[in-house]
């Protein structure tokens, strides 16, 4: 796990159900273009519904992403950071997009990508990586963007002393399900009910939510696609664009608008509904009620914003996978451990050993 | 009916002046019409021995889960004993990392290992937490002498920076009865026999003086108890009491020869008189004294710092004259890589001639070894990387009868070690519902 400062930027937390919607997958992508340009880092990433193919195309992206990086040692693939993935015994239901992907060849035939993820115990319990990771940021350093079921959310409220934790840790926490201030059932909602419940009426922090309506207002252009990853044939971003739908196609994009607003925070790329709250009925559909106490919110497009918007999305999606920053000690850390290096200095000599019992 | 066997305490004690043996499980001890489901079980015992600086990875990893079949080379000297252990993957102490601490993988990783609480960093106003051998020791310790023993091999000294700013109270010590009081591990193997067996405390300077002159055998002491004892053992008892007696007399001749011979190989660090001149030496002594002290029961749970965290001790016994610390600095380097792992190894097969022992003592239809939770591990993982996930660890035993061992067991990435502690009170007659970072019992270890 990485060094974190006061000075380090925003560590986000990403629970995803990557692979059921391109709009993760991009989502996921934009993310990495931000981290490229320092303004977070990828804190955590889970997969919050059962598959482990989902797990292995997290695991191509990250390590596309951690290419630029060089060749580690041996000239092995990079390794990955662990991911968490929701565990289940069921066969994964049908996932085209997240098939297709992963199966994906090259002229001879060869898998274009390798993944070392073949059992559930290669991925993390996603609940405890989120845990640590929590623990591993400075107060308010940290930030969760959720896009899917809410399982992992519920089993991290399981957790003993978990929510003093949260409330601490996390600057924003933005969901992107729902439609809003109601609509049609929503299928992540669907999936998981009862965390769905659990999530909206025990999490210890204000939640902005990004729904479905936000995503079509402001949907990533699939005439970009082409153009945007063009610098590599087989970009794994553009190849899971590709197999989701026949192309052209543009694509709702809740979870882009939940990562984008998360980090830029103050940018005014949305604009944010009066405080209320939000339920979700049994058969799925989200609805809002404006109220003075309420802790959500949710994101609303603004129609000076959306060509603004509509830019950042391409150009972070697309962005070349940029190198780290040279990995030092940073400077806080480091001037605490000239300090410390100092006054071990000036201890006195250590006394011997205390007589034997 | 006429019954002819005379059933023996539990507590039954040989004693003389000045040494106190306590005895193992006898058939005795079971009532003479005792059935199976009243003959009282042995209890089940529970330790830990720690090896520092992680291992060479390459050379500890299994490839398999299942059926344990081919050992990897620092697994290798538990070969015999594929039967009684698991080899558990994947467990990890979030503790030990960083978090928001900076350096100090050392300190943080032993200090948290069983305590499961992140260290406060600090040379001064030590803080830690309460370790579960501790809270295990106060619920079980009362039918024994000692609620926990404490040993060790090297350095106990509890003050200085041992690491990046850590204290050496954390880097030194692996049991804590309180958040600010370790319990500095005994490391004189003398110490240890009389605390174990003397009742040195209670003579007089003058007593003390003339026992150390003459040096008696604490068997000596005790032997008229012994006689009249064995006069009412069957002829199996009369055995195993045999037996149990040779080992404590071992351990005596073993102790004079380390006083005579302690200064032979240089280990890289001062040792008071009467510590052993090479480590196995060392380790065997040690590792005799609990097996003693788990057979005649006057201890249930022990701790064993075999090296502590971060160590430069050299291993001229196995011609190695480079510090354990530096050499796992290795940056791939092959030589030094190799260093690391012949120093594994040796450790390994340290352990290894302690499992054999304990797996060859008999207690009624069970072996001191199936009535043990002997967990062999690490704080850090790969000691070049500092890792604090996939920790080393290796339990040996069958917990009482619950475990079944002869696996390579796999968990989840992130799963926390205080999840193996659960499982471990659980089987010591200590449920509890959590431990430092826990999220439930380890699943996987039960006979199921």
């Amino acid at each position: 796990m990485q060094f974190t400062t006061p000075e380090t930027p925003l560590g986000l937390i990403f629970d995803v159900n990557l692979g059921q919607t391109i709009d993760s997958v991009l989502a996921l992508a934009l993310l990495h273009g931000l981290a490229g340009k320092q303004e977070c880092r990828v804190a955590s990433l889970t997969i919050n519904y059962p598959d482990l193919r989902a797990a292995q195309l997290c695991e191509v992206i990250e390590r596309y992403y951690l290419s630029a990086s060089g060749p580690s040692l041996g000239g092995n693939l990079p390794t990955v950071a662990p991911i968490g993935v929701v565990e289940s015994r069921k066969a994964p239901a049908d996932q085209p997009l997240l098939a297709k992907t992963v199966a994906l060849t090259d002229g001879d035939n060869r898998k274009l990508w390798a993944s070392d993820i073949k059992k559930w115990n290669d991925t993390a319990i996603p609940e405890i990586l989120i845990r640590n990771i929590l623990m591993a940021n400075f107060d308010g350093k940290a930030a969760m963007v959720v896009s899917g079921p809410a399982t992992n959310l519920a089993t991290l409220l399981n957790l003993p002393d978990i929510k003093p934790l949260i409330a601490a840790k996390l600057k924003v926490m933005v969901i992107a399900d729902g439609e809003f201030p109601s609509g049609k059932p929503d299928a992540a909602f669907m999936s998981d009910l009862p965390a769905a419940k659990r999530v909206l009426a025990d999490w210890p922090t204000p939640i902005v939510f990004s729904g479905r309506e936000l995503g079509t207002q402001i949907p990533f252009p699939g005439a970009s696609v082409e153009s945007a990853f063009a610098y590599n044939p087989n970009h794994p971003i553009a190849a899971a664009y590709r197999a989701g739908h026949q192309m052209p196609y543009d694509v709702p994009a809740p979870a882009m608008a939940a990562v984008l607003y998360a980090i830029r925070l103050s940018e005014g790329y949305f604009k944010l509904s009066e405080p209320g709250v939000v339920s979700v009925s049994n058969d799925g559909r989200t609805e809002f009620r404006p109220s003075a106490e309420g802790k959500h919110r949710y994101l609303k497009a603004d129609p000076a914003q959306v060509e603004r918007v509509t830019k950042a999305y391409v150009e972070l999606a697309s962005a070349k996978p940029a190198a780290p920053p040279p990995r030092r000690l940073p400077p806080a850390l480091q001037k605490l451990e000239e300090e410390r290096a100092a006054a071990a200095k000036k201890q006195p000599p250590l006394s011997d050993p205390p007589e034997q019992q | 009916m006429i019954i002819t066997r005379k059933a023996v305490a539990r507590r039954t004690f040989l004693r003389g002046v000045g040494a106190t043996v306590a005895l193992p499980f006898l058939d005795s001890m079971v009532p003479a019409l005792a059935t199976a489901a009243t003959t009282p079980k042995p209890p089940v015992r529970m330790a830990f021995a720690y090896v520092p600086n992680g291992l060479n990875f390459k050379d500890y990893k299994l490839d398999y889960e299942g059926k344990l079949d081919k050992l990897s080379r620092i697994l290798q000297p538990l070969e015999p004993y594929k039967q009684d252990i698991n080899v558990l993957g994947n467990l990890t102490h979030n503790a030990g990392r960083a978090l928001l601490d900076g350096p100090g993988d050392h300190g943080r990783c032993s200090a948290s290992y069983l305590t499961g609480l992140q260290p406060r960093k600090t040379m001064s106003d030590i803080k830690a937490g309460v370790s579960f051998d501790q809270i295990v020791g106060q619920h079980v310790g009362a039918g024994t002498s000692f609620n926990t023993l404490e040993l060790g091999i090297e350095d106990a000294r509890q003050a200085g920076d041992c690491d990046s700013g850590y204290s050496c109270a954390y880097t030194n010590n692996l049991a804590w009865r309180a958040e600010s009081q370790p319990l500095p591990p005994t490391l004189n193997p003398r110490a240890l026999f009389e605390r174990l067996f003397g009742d040195d405390a209670a003579l007089s300077p003058e007593a003390r003086r003339r026992r150390n002159l003459y040096r008696r055998s604490v068997l000596d002491l005790v032997s008229g108890d012994a006689k009249r004892l064995s006069q009412d053992l069957g002829p199996t008892d009369q055995r195993k009491l045999d037996e149990y007696l040779s080992s404590i007399r071992e351990i005596e001749l073993q102790l004079a020869r380390a006083d005579k011979d302690s200064i032979k190989i240089d280990p890289g660090f001062d040792k008071p008189y009467g510590i052993p001149a090479d480590f196995a030496e060392h380790f065997s002594l040690m590792t005799n004294m609990l097996t003693v002290a788990f057979q005649s029961n006057l201890t249930r749970v022990a701790t064993f710092l075999v090296t502590r965290e971060g160590t430069s001790r050299a291993y001229r016994e196995i011609g190695i004259p480079d510090g354990h610390h530096p050499l796992t600095h290795h940056r791939g380097q092959a030589d030094l890589v190799e260093k690391v792992s012949r120093i594994n190894v040796y450790h390994m097969q340290q352990f290894a001639t302690w499992v054999g022992k304990l797996k060859a003592i008999k207690e009624g239809d069970s072996t001191l070894l199936d009535n043990c939770m002997i967990v062999y591990g690490a704080g850090l993982a790969d000691g070049n990387r500092h890792s604090h996930e996939d920790l080393p660890t290796i339990m040996a035993g069958r917990g009482g009868g619950s475990f079944q061992p002869g696996r390579s067991i796999v968990y989840r990435k992130e799963t926390p070690m205080c999840n193996l502690f659960l499982t471990m009170m659980d089987r010591m007659g200590v449920p509890t519902e959590h431990f430092g970072d826990s999220s439930g019992p380890l699943d996987g270890l039960d006979l199921t």
